[in-house]
Parts: C-alpha cells; structure tokens; sequence
C-alpha cells in the first residue's frame, strides 16, 4: 500500500505543472474529437453503404436506418452481377481506363523528355501553349469535341474515349518539370555508349522519373474510371456504357431499389479505393500538382 | 512529409524555361547535323502529344468559339453562318431571366458557387489547421479525410441519393434533433443547398492538401517570434498565417470556383436540373441545348459565356484576394 502511494504521489504532483505547460492541453482533447467527427462525415457514408449493400430491399430503407444488415443477404450482388450487361461496363471501364492510363503514361513521358531534355526550335512555343491550354476549362470543349468526335465517326467507339485521353497537357507538364532537373550527365555518357536517343529514354530517363509516372498513372486512371460527363456525351448505346453510366441507367431501371443501386456503386469504388490505399501518396501529391491546371 | 507539390508553379516553370532557352546555342548550330538530328528526335518523340495537343484541345477551343456564330442542326444539312444572332438571342432572355432557361441556370451556379467555395475553403483549412496540430495519428486521419476526394461523383451521387431520401440517415439524425427534414432533393428550396453540401464534402478534402502543404511551408521563426512576442494562437493565426497562406486560398478559391462553375454530374445524375429548375446548372442546360434539342450553335454560344464569366471571376478573386502575386 505504502509503497504504491509513494509511486502515485510524484505523478499527481507533476501533473499541475504540466498543466501549466501547456495551457492549452484541454484543447488537445476538442481537436481529436473535431477529427474523429469529421473522420465519421468523411469514410462513413462510404462505410455505412458497403455495409447496407448487403441488406434486403426492406432493410435499406428503413426507418429508423439500421446499422448492421439483418439478414445478411449476397442476392444484391447476384442480381447485379446477373444482368450481363454489368459484366461489360465493368470490362468498358477497364479498357477505358487502362487505354487512357497506359498511353498517356507514354506518351506524355515522350513528350516530357522531348520539352525537358532536348533542344530544338518550337520547344517554347509548344511549352508555352501546353501552359495555357491546361487553363481552359472543359466546359468551352465539351460541344465541339463530340462533333469532332461525331464527325470522325469514332462517336460510340473506345476510340472517343482514349485519344482525348491519351495525352494530356497536364500529365506533359508534370514530366517536363521532373526531367528537366536530371543531371546532364545521365544522357552523355549514354550517348558516349553509343546508346540510342529511344534506349536513352527507355533505359536511363524514365528509371529516374518513377514518381512522376506514378502521378500520372493515379490521376489518369482516376479521372477515366470516374468519368461520366464525357462517355455520356460520347457513347451511345448500352453495350458501350462505362460503369458509371450504366449505373446512371440502373438507376433509372431500379428507381428506388436502393439494395441493388448501393451494391453496383461498389463496384465503381471499391477499385478506386483499393488503389487509393496502395499509393495514397501519389493521390495527393498529384492532387496538388493539378493545382497549377488553374 | 509526403505532401509538398510535385513541380513548382507555371510562373517559376516558364521563367526557368525561358530562360533556359535564350541560354542555348540553339540558334547559332541551326543547320549543324547534330541539331537537325536532335530536332527530328523532338519531333518524333512529341508527335502523339501533338496530334492531341492540336485536335482535342487547341483546335476544338477555336472550333467551340466558332460554333457560337453558327445555327447547326445535326443531320439537317450545312451550318449557316448566323453572327451574333446565338448571343443576341441569349442576352435577349435578360428582359425575363426567370423564364430562360440559361439564365436560370446562370443564377443557380453563382448561388451554388458563392456557397460551395466558402464552405469548402473553411472547412478544407480548418481540416489542415486541425491535423497540423497533432502528431500522433496525423497520416491517418488525413487518409480517412481524403477518403471522399477520390471515390466517383456517380458513386457518392448514388450513395446520397440514397442518404437523401425523406427516410434516409440524414433525415433520421435530423429527427433525433427533433427537427423534421423535408424530400430534399424534390424539394424546390433545399434541392440546391443538398448538391452544395453533397460538393462541399467531396471536394474539402483536395483543398485540404494544398493547405497542408502551404502550412508545412510556413516560415517556423515568424511564428516562434510571434508567441515570444506574447501572441495568443488566434492573434498568430490571423495575423501571420492567414496573410502568409494567401496565395494558396487564392488557389483554392480559384480552384473551386472554376470547378464549381462546371458542376454537371450530380445535377444530371441526381436531379437533372429539377424539381422546376432549381438544380439546373449551366453545363447541363449546354448538354440538354445541345443533345435534347440539336441545338448546337447556341449551346457553343453558352459555353462562350460561360467560359468569360469563369476568366473574368478568376482575375477579379486574384486582385481581392492576392493582389501582390505578379502576373
């Protein structure tokens, strides 16, 4: 007894003294509860429906809203999955997305090097015009470029989908402001080598740029996955939907069957989020770098 | 920290270049084998970049502004070239914009924007503020924040759709206030206020990352000063580093009002624009111009409009809100 309130004494005598430290320790106390509030408005509407993804048709809607689903059923995602026409948006999104993410990783890393690495006349001008087309907004384009589109005949085809996309002035921006700050070097004593302009970029100049492809792999896949406004206006019929517009069609054919509308969102975020988790990193800091599309 | 811009600005960037270029003997080995060859490679290797650059985005900007001066009817023959007639017709509405449709949209936006920019410029630096604060746990509360910025505007659209309804979570938290909660997104008052609170919850968390990185770079000696100085943490917040964070709440502001002026996909995807036009938004009433009555001219004579308001906004947000930025 003596002994443990020889221990506990000290510490209750620190303690005011701490205190007035930090006058503003009870303040410790209000930020972590602000964060856990906001950390619940942030992930749990998210949460909150993969859980309700597998409740019965009744359950989703009931009111009082409950928490866990009781019965726990799977028929949401059978249903959904058993509408072949799911099976397809979901493959559509991913040729989409990885059409558009694999081409424009390339092709705006070609460009990169060139606008960064090389010397010739026009790398201005052409740096310069990327610069000010990246401050356009999509709402001047979205009209014509369905007509070019249209008149193309590419409407209704992968193809209006992946050459807007393949390669962006924003993803050439981001590889330029990378390669342009490697050591000469790098490139001399390949050429000394003997090695190629290609196998000089191939070999040498994108090993070094990893995290800017990184970048631009998230950001590309993220916006293509995403998509809606530009497939709306792009394509035509069913089979050609992406997922997000065919969820926008489930939600016109199951109206208020909210069991089975929560189950098919999953699938457009689900993917998304696993990535997210992965390299989150590359998320953000790609997310600022897209600051100067402004 | 993992959340410091990957490049520097476009200022910085183009003074770098250009300066780097009137550094280069470029001029005085034209002709040299050596630079024709380096040149041809440039080429080569820009050539998908360019085809892209000069078709999707270059040509079709010009393309969208010379759409504005003609009447098109898809299917229907050549275009006929009509002058201002689109634009005349447009500003015409402005004798009765409650009835026009445009105009309509036009005033839904800039309700929408004004509310949507302020609430996610607060709450995206009140978030950063707040996770500046603390040490333990800070990577992973900003992973659970950033959750909403990277899932699908068709997904949360669907998910507050569902939140939405007159029996939905947000109505029943309401009720355990005892406040009854109207059908929301049927309803012509709260429509718009639902899709303002639904963007303002998805976008934060983007913004709160610029704050973020902007804090990291806040000058550490300035604010130590301040409090040996006797400074309470509201008199250093407001007055050193809300004026230091300047430039980047212009970003942010800027940011989310060009983003807020196009908002298009959970108007469609929710709403469509109703109930009687309260969530219509200038993009969708471009869409439906164009795509549901063929109108194309007129839709590009939109989008013209459109694209003015959101420049001349953005110049008039930089000289109020950063007025020492060059440029």
């Amino acid at each position: 007894m003596a002994q443990t309130q020889a221990t506990v004494r000290p510490t209750r005598e620190r303690k005011p003294i701490q205190a007035r430290k930090h006058p503003y320790a009870w303040l410790k106390v209000i930020v972590y509860l602000f964060l856990l509030i906001f950390t619940i408005t942030s992930a749990g509407p998210l949460v909150f429906t993969l859980v309700s993804s597998f409740k019965s048709m009744r359950d989703v809607l009931a009111f009082p809203p409950t928490l866990l689903p009781n019965p726990f059923v799977w028929s949401n995602y059978q249903v959904v999955f058993g509408n072949p026409l799911f099976i397809r948006w979901l493959l559509n999104s991913v040729i989409y997305a990885g059409g558009a993410t694999i081409l424009n990783m390339l092709f705006s890393a070609m460009a990169g090097y060139a606008l960064g690495r090389l010397n010739f006349p026009g790398k201005n001008s052409i740096f310069l015009i990327t610069l000010g087309i990246m401050m356009i907004p999509g709402a001047i384009t979205l009209i014509p470029k369905f007509l070019v589109v249209n008149n193309l005949h590419m409407a209704n085809t992968f193809w209006a989908l992946i050459l807007p996309a393949m390669a962006q002035p924003f993803s050439v921006f981001l590889m330029v402001q990378f390669m342009k700050v490697l050591p000469k070097e790098l490139e001399e004593s390949a050429m000394i080598d003997g090695a190629s302009r290609w196998r000089t970029f191939y070999q040498i100049i994108l090993p070094q740029v990893k995290p800017a492809l990184t970048a631009v792999v998230i950001l590309t896949f993220q916006g293509a996955w995403n998509d809606f406004q530009w497939p709306l206006v792009a394509l035509g019929t069913q089979n050609m939907y992406t997922l997000p517009l065919g969820l926008f069609f489930f939600k016109s054919t199951y109206y208020t069957q909210y069991n089975l509308l929560l189950a098919g969102s999953m699938f457009n975020t689900i993917p998304i989020l696993i990535l997210f988790f992965i390299f989150q990193r590359y998320f953000m800091e790609g997310a600022v770098s897209s600051g100067v599309k402004g | 920290m993992a959340t410091q811009p990957a490049g520097p600005s476009i200022a910085s960037a183009q003074a770098g270049l250009v300066k780097e270029g009137g550094a280069l003997p470029g001029r005085k080995r034209r002709g040299s084998a050596k630079q024709r060859s380096e040149t041809l490679a440039a080429y080569l290797f820009l050539t998908p970049y360019l085809f892209v650059l000069c078709l999707f985005f270059f040509f079709v900007s010009l393309y969208g502004i010379g759409l504005s001066f003609f009447r098109i009817d898809l299917g229907f023959g050549a275009a006929t070239f009509v002058g201002f007639k689109n634009y005349i017709q447009l500003f015409n509405q402005l004798a009765n914009p409650g009835l026009s449709d445009f105009w309509t949209s036009m005033w839904n936006i800039l309700k929408f924007t004004v509310c949507v920019v302020i609430g996610q410029t607060i709450l995206a630096l009140l978030l950063a503020l707040l996770l500046q604060t603390i040490k333990t746990g800070k990577s992973a509360f900003r992973t659970m924040f950033y959750v909403p910025a990277v899932t699908s505007s068709v997904a949360t659209s669907l998910i507050f759709l569902w939140l939405y309804n007159p029996n939905g979570l947000i109505n029943y938290v309401l009720s355990l206030a005892g406040i009854h909660g109207p059908d929301w997104l049927n309803n012509v008052f709260w429509a718009l206020p639902a899709l303002m609170l639904l963007n303002i919850w998805s976008t934060a968390a983007t913004f709160m990352i610029y704050f973020l990185a902007a804090l990291q770079d806040l000058p550490t000696d300035v604010l130590e000063a301040a409090q040996v100085d006797g400074a309470g943490p509201w008199q250093s917040f407001s007055l050193i580093t809300v004026p230091l964070l300047r430039p980047t709440i212009f970003l942010v502001v800027a940011l989310g009002t060009i983003g807020a002026f196009q908002m298009f996909d959970q108007a469609k995807f929710m709403t469509n624009g109703q109930p009687l036009n309260s969530t219509l938004t200038p993009m969708l009433e471009i869409y439906n111009e164009a795509f549901n009555n063929g109108g194309f001219g007129q839709a590009s004579a939109m989008s013209v409009i459109l694209f003015l308001i959101i420049f001349v906004i953005t110049i008039l947000q930089r000289r109020m809100i950063d007025p020492g930025a060059q440029r």
